[in-house]
């Protein structure tokens, strides 16, 4: 215990008397200073040490200083830092964990900002296959790819993913998991920089914040914390993205029991995102390695990969079955079950229903309407107006209700219209847009349309034929349609299909006074 | 002449043969040659001796790591033509060279090493021509090269110093980079001519030529030098390596090399670099890298030069990424769009294993997707990948897992909800899943039937570990509360919330350590107003976890029910100390202030809220008074979508219960307290429409202040900023209502509180309000009516039960009034100063 004392008491000192111009050396010194290091650790660990408060200081004096090494020499105490203000915070005893908080919050107050004292917005870009970059060509990534929302993102967008931060005097119970998050972000960006006691002690960390004041803290025989610590979602991604790193390394075992326990406190918290990332990072683990041991090995290797493709020439995948017509009749095996497509519909709720609803009676009462529109809606016309006529007859009934409904109808059709020859042309479709709510309206209508648009031209004849006969029951005639398309596209044939099936019901007594909420607004 | 003209198409012909590798045809197209030109007996040998070569290895393929085979009964023949054409010299040079590189070939597969290398050193493979070179010879050298590593990586280390065989590792993997840009090379010219000729060729396309699979030399070649670096540890070069390959342009047999690679590249670097270790693909590599093991240091650069390289993809403004995720997405998305291209869609038995293999690596790309995407917080975008991965899910639980985790993560519930279903379906004893489902219910999507499902799911399995079972009991007795908060019948309410009571106290026993499982026990005791019951609990939750605001907030509601006013704000204060910024805990601390301290602290306290309000949200252009343009126009787009939200609730047959509407006002109330949920972890949730709930709110809130001490054109100036915000709000009417009986017109007052009710059938507060004024109007009948109304959607509201009392004695019906009378006394002595249903119930 002396002899760790003495090494951290000259490493005090030294620093405080090294001349300007050995700086640089005596940083990249540092890193062999391994009893140092261990010493430093148990000072840490040991909240009444009265060399925690010099130790902090200079620790921030390291990060202070503009030499790199003297940087990620105080970096790789991250981990341990954090736990200890964690730990000592929710026994709450606030006295003593005052210079590691203060320490904390320098170092996030430091890295929020830039060089020029702006705040820092950390951003990256989204690629996109359908701009060309040093790896590839869209074209070569054929059409596959190209489907309408990635379209809808064309070119490059650029995201912000942290920042800008504002500073902080005190940490709270509010913002104290936004400023250790970004303070994990700051430590996983420099991961390679970090010794392996620093990941070892990332893992550990993780492991306790994760199961103290859990059950699984006895079978983990951890017996320091009673209480259980409260995490934020973003923090646990965080502390997954350092995981990660250790796994491949040289800390197989340590990540290991890590992110079990994260996985579990994620489960418990129900907390999508880490979950997501965890379950993740366990399915891609390589399978030899899963129950064995890696201790101390970097593991990241690469193997021979095969060239040829190991999928036989007639298997069916969504390459070939581009070029495939399937046969009509024996298709209706291939529906999907029904609860896929109530996700569709529920998702749009109800705009959906009211919308895909509203335009079907349009159609059906543009067969008796006589207003001019362009030649393609007359196609369209033939094949869905005949499938329409049950509930037109139904409809029937209240004249003035007809009349009304009629008119709105017109209006809602034109306005279809212009819908469909706007996403024709400009291919933006509202996918990119952020609330679904506010335009799902317009989204919907569009797709029925566009949807059984394409089936006219893909099949007009057929369909025509198969729409007389099926007049009265038959709805799956469009479930024919089996391509290998974005699944998204899938359903919307299910929604315009089953508001068919309900329309005749009581839904279409609906439909006239949404239609007025709906197109009044 | 025609003999010629044949002569060269024939040539021709054999020269496409042997850069497509359709060995079987050579022999028959040799004695075509032969018969035509009898001079070229030699030119025959050579091409028969690779013919033969390579239907031998065709047939008998080598594999890494074999043992060296020996001298082969099957190649003697090919040894003879070979040795043939060597030994008369008589073809040309060009041809010469040829016939040397197959003879190295075949003592290299008949496992002489010496002879091999003995032989490229004699051909001077390093100094062969690559430019104008046919694309069989391409093939050739690339072999070559590839061939030589090989050998050098046999050789046996002799005794020499070790920087030699530093020297020597260093050269085998040049020797491999060499072959791997030449085979690259080589594969793009068989493509261009290919193309060409059915170009040239058409209107019918004919066979197209058959996929060409690379032989184990070539793919050797192209992948050997990475692995190699990787094995020595240098990541560096090893990933500048991957890098070239990735950035010639792919050709149909590179198609799948690029798919892997492009996804091992991912891998490394997500799992090995991280942001300040990066450079780009097109920057030179850093000199010195911790990336690199510092045994091996070497140089960074490439050392080599070859007089043609494969073509890259170039252009005037093409993306390069400039971060590791950057680039680790782009490969994904690449290989994605490789993996998805090859998903197998049939389900016949006979196609299992390719299923398997296609499943296989999509879902090793859609997980490192996750891990980037997570990274970065994308989960729309992420959510929208696993989408694509759908066509691969079918009984894939962790596919339909991970999508569903991801629609949550980007706040899509209902479809989430749907999802989970299915894994439920797939995998029916994990109960995280069902609480995941019960958590979406109870939140946004305020479906509390599924709610309770979903929580009894969890429930009623036998064997969990206490944890998992407690948080069930948990999501149950929670279900209950909300429901009975939304229930008009009396008894459904008692027995809701005593089901909901029990649920908690289970959980609380199940355990003991989860401060949630106390504080929402406290919560259900203290709405059914067994305050004391309620304190002891909130203590114990507070001593779990001492900074949770809700179980403060409770705390200083409790102490505000048993009048302990001053307590209750010191509470709040102090719980405003760790949440500076909660709206919640704000609107309370109004309500306390202007009770206990005075209006002029509870303004102060309005305005410190709109400072916070407009530091949070930092907007474009928040003039003070809340009228900035652009403003006004996110106000009036968000009105729109509030619309759109609240109006199925309405319309909707299937709730078909006459309090539709209260479920609608619960769910705007559902929001607020979200928001206020929300903020607490610092995601900012959903939509823009939060924000501008609180902001009416907070004018309001001074609304009330204003009223509280009488200034009613302040009140209508506060209520009119609300107003702008949300015209069509119950509170908003309410509050005007208000205003008006502060001004002494009673007309003008029951208009608007009968406006409210119109929007918000069962807003207490208005019907109470309302009640009175039909009171002094002297019509009592309808007076009670609505009261007693009101009493049933909330029957702890003492100024309800007390106006009632006042109702029923002007009418004469002392007995009754003094029941009334008494049951406001009691409620009143345990009322807190706002509904203790304000503090949020989520999961």
């Amino acid at each position: 215990m002396s002899t760790e004392r003495g090494v951290v008491e000259e490493w005090l000192s030294e620093f405080k008397i090294l001349p300007e111009a050995s700086i640089t050396s005596y940083a990249a010194s540092l890193k062999e200073k391994t009893s140092l290091v261990s010493a430093l650790y148990e000072v840490i660990q040991e909240p009444q040490s009265e060399l925690l408060e010099p130790v902090c200081h200079q620790l921030f004096e390291f990060y202070r200083s503009r030499e790199k090494h003297l940087r990620t020499f105080t970096l790789q105490f991250l981990p341990e830092l954090i736990w200890c203000y964690l730990s000592v915070s929710t026994s709450r005893d606030l006295q003593s964990s005052g210079c590691i908080e203060a320490l904390l919050l320098s170092i996030y107050n430091l890295e929020i900002m830039d060089d020029q004292g702006h705040s820092k917005i950390l951003s990256f870009t989204i690629p996109s296959l359908s701009k060309p970059s040093v790896f590839h060509e869209p074209s070569s990534i054929g059409s596959m790819a190209l489907t309408e929302g990635a379209l809808s993102q064309h070119g490059l967008s650029r995201v912000v993913y942290s920042g800008p931060h504002p500073q902080r005097e005190m940490l709270t119970a509010q913002n104290r998991f936004e400023v250790l998050a970004f303070l994990l972000l700051c430590y996983n960006s420099a991961l390679n920089f970090m010794p392996s006691a620093s990941l070892r002690s990332l893992c550990q960390m993780s492991s306790r914040l994760c199961i103290s004041g859990y059950p699984r803290q006895h079978a983990r025989k951890y017996k320091g914390l009673k209480n259980r610590i409260p995490v934020s979602a973003e923090f646990m991604v965080q502390l997954l993205t350092g995981i990660y790193y250790s796994f491949y390394n040289g800390e197989w075992d340590s990540a290991r029991r890590a992110l079990d326990d994260v996985l579990y406190r994620a489960q418990l918290e129900l907390f999508p995102e880490p979950l997501l990332v965890a379950n993740a990072i366990k399915a891609s683990l390589p399978q030899a390695a899963v129950k064995g041991t890696k201790k101390g090995t970097k593991s990241i290797q690469v193997e021979i990969a095969p060239t040829s493709s190991r999928i036989s020439r007639n298997a069916v995948t969504s390459m070939s079955i581009r070029g495939h017509r399937w046969k009509r009749n024996d298709s209706s095996e291939l529906t999907l079950p029904d609860e896929l497509s109530e996700i569709a519909e529920v998702d749009e709720g109800f705009c959906s229903r009211a919308a895909s609803s509203s335009s079907q009676s349009a159609m059906s009462h543009s067969s008796s309407g006589s207003f001019s529109r362009p030649p393609l809606v007359k196609s369209q016309r033939r094949s869905l107006g005949s499938r329409a006529g049950g509930k037109e007859r139904e409809s029937t009934g209240d004249p003035s209700r007809e009349h009304l409904s009629r008119k709105q109808n017109q209006r809602a059709m034109s306005e279809n219209l212009e819908l469909v020859s706007l996403r024709r042309l400009t291919l933006t479709t509202s996918h990119s847009l952020p609330k679904p709510g506010s335009c799902s309206l317009a989204r919907t209508a569009t797709s029925v349309f566009s949807k059984s648009f394409e089936q006219m031209i893909g099949a007009a004849p057929v369909h025509s034929v198969a729409g007389v006969n099926t007049a009265g029951a038959g709805t799956n005639v469009e479930t024919n349609r089996f391509s290998a398309c974005s699944l998204q596209e899938e359903k919307l044939v299910y929604i315009s299909e089953r508001t068919e099936l309900v329309v005749p019901g009581k839904s279409h007594q609906r439909s006239p006074s949404i239609c007025i909420t709906l197109s009044t607004d | 002449m025609a003999a010629r003209k044949a002569g060269s198409r024939l040539e021709l012909e054999i020269e496409r043969c042997r850069s497509e590798c359709q060995w079987d045809r050579i022999p028959e197209l040799v004695r075509q040659l032969s018969a035509k030109l009898i001079s070229n007996d030699d030119m025959a040998e050579l091409l028969l001796g690779e013919a033969g070569l390579e239907q031998y290895l065709k047939e008998n393929p080598v594999k890494q790591g074999a043992s060296p085979r020996g001298p082969q009964l099957k190649l003697t023949e090919v040894r003879k033509h070979l040795t043939a054409v060597l030994d008369r010299g008589n073809l040309k040079s060009d041809f010469m060279q040829e016939a040397k590189l197959i003879m190295a070939k075949l003592n290299y597969v008949e496992g002489d090493i010496k002879e091999a290398l003995r032989i490229y050193a004699w051909v001077g493979l390093d100094d062969l021509q690559l430019v104008a070179a046919p694309p069989y010879k391409l093939r050739m050298i690339a072999e070559g090269f590839s061939i030589k590593g090989l050998c050098l990586e046999k050789l046996p280390i002799s005794a020499s110093t070790n920087s030699l065989h530093v020297d020597r590792d260093q050269d085998t993997i040049t020797c491999y980079e060499k072959a791997g840009d030449i085979a690259l090379l080589y594969l793009q010219e068989v493509e261009r001519v290919q193309t060409a000729s059915i170009q040239n060729r058409s209107p019918k396309p004919g066979p197209a030529a058959p996929d060409q699979e690379l032989s184990f030399f070539l793919e050797t070649g192209l992948q050997r030098a990475h692995v190699l670096y990787f094995k020595n540890g240098n990541l560096t070069r090893g990933v500048g390596r991957f890098r070239e390959i990735l950035r010639a342009v792919e050709t149909r047999t590179t198609q799948n090399l690029r798919m892997t690679i492009a996804r091992q590249l991912a891998e490394i670097l997500l799992r090995g670099m991280c942001e300040q270790s990066y450079w780009n693909p097109l920057e030179q590599p850093p000199n010195q890298s911790p990336l690199d093991d510092p045994l091996h240091q070497g140089h960074n650069t490439k050392s080599y030069a070859l007089s043609r390289r494969p073509w890259l993809y170039t252009g005037e403004n093409i993306f390069c990424p400039q971060e590791n995720t950057e680039e680790a997405l782009l490969l994904l998305l690449i290989s994605e769009s490789m993996a998805n291209r090859d998903a197998v869609l049939s389900r016949i038995p006979e196609h299992k294993n390719d299923r398997i293999i296609s499943l296989q690596s999509a879902s090793v790309v859609y997980d490192l997707l996750t891990i980037a995407l997570g990274r970065r917080g994308q989960y729309e975008m992420l959510s929208e990948c696993l989408e694509r991965a759908m066509k691969f899910a079918f009984e894939e639980f962790h596919l339909w897992y991970q999508f569903a985790l991801s629609l949550m993560a980007a706040g899509k519930s209902a479809r989430a909800v749907k999802v989970l279903r299915e894994c439920i379906r797939l995998k029916p004893e994990d109960a995280t899943i069902p609480l995941l489902a019960a958590k979406l219910c109870m939140g946004s999507l305020h479906w509390m039937d599924e709610a309770e499902r979903f929580a009894k799911m969890v429930v009623d399995c036998s064997d969990k570990s206490p944890e998992f079972k407690a948080k069930g009991y948990l999501a149950l007795g929670l279900a209950y509360s909300l429901q009975a908060t939304d229930v008009s019948l009396r008894g459904m309410q008692e027995d809701l919330q005593r089901k909901a009571l029990l649920a908690f106290q289970r959980a609380h026993s199940l355990s003991p350590t989860d401060h949630q499982a106390a504080f929402y026990l406290a919560l259900q005791l203290a709405i059914s107003r067994q305050i004391p019951e309620a304190l002891g609990y909130v203590r114990q939750a507070l001593q779990l976890q001492g900074d949770d605001s809700n179980s403060l907030h409770l705390l200083a509601l409790l102490l505000s029910a048993q009048k302990h006013h001053h307590d209750a704000l010191n509470i709040i204060d102090m719980a405003l100390s760790e949440y500076p910024e909660n709206f919640i805990l704000l609107f309370t601390k109004v309500k306390l202030e202007s009770l206990c301290r005075g209006p002029d602290e509870a303004l102060l306290t309005c305005k410190h809220m709109l400072q916070i309000w407009k530091s949070c949200y930092n907007l474009t252009n928040p003039s003070d008074s809340g009228r900035g343009s652009s403003l006004l126009d996110r106000a009036i787009a968000d009105r729109r979508q509030l619309n759109t939200i609240t109006l199925p609730d309405f319309s909707d047959p299937e709730t078909g219960s006459v309090h539709a509407t209260s479920i609608a006002a619960s769910r705007v109330e559902q929001a607020l307290s979200e928001m206020a949920s929300s903020l607490q972890s610092s995601a900012p949730k959903q939509g823009p429409l939060h924000p501008w709930m609180t902001l009416a709110q907070i004018w309001l809130h001074a609304a009330e202040v204003y009223i509280g001490i009488g200034k009613p054109s302040e009140a209508t100036a506060c209520i009119q900023e609300a107003a702008n915000l949300f015209p069509m709000s119950h509170n908003v009417l309410y509050m005007r209502g208000q205003v008006s009986e502060l001004r002494g017109n009673i007309d003008d007052a029951k208009r608007w509180y009968e406006e409210a009710l119109s929007i918000s059938p069962t807003h207490v507060k208005s019907m109470q309000r309302l009640s009175l004024i039909l009171h002094h109007l002297g019509r009592f009948s309808l007076a009670e009516k609505i009261l007693r109304d009101a009493v049933q959607v909330n029957s702890t509201a003492h100024e309800v039960w007390n106006s009632l009392g006042e109702v029923l004695q002007a009418q004469g019906n002392d007995d009754s009034a003094t029941e009334c009378f008494l049951t406001a006394l009691e409620l009143e002595a345990s009322s807190p100063i706002v509904p203790f249903t304000i503090i949020p119930r989520v999961l």
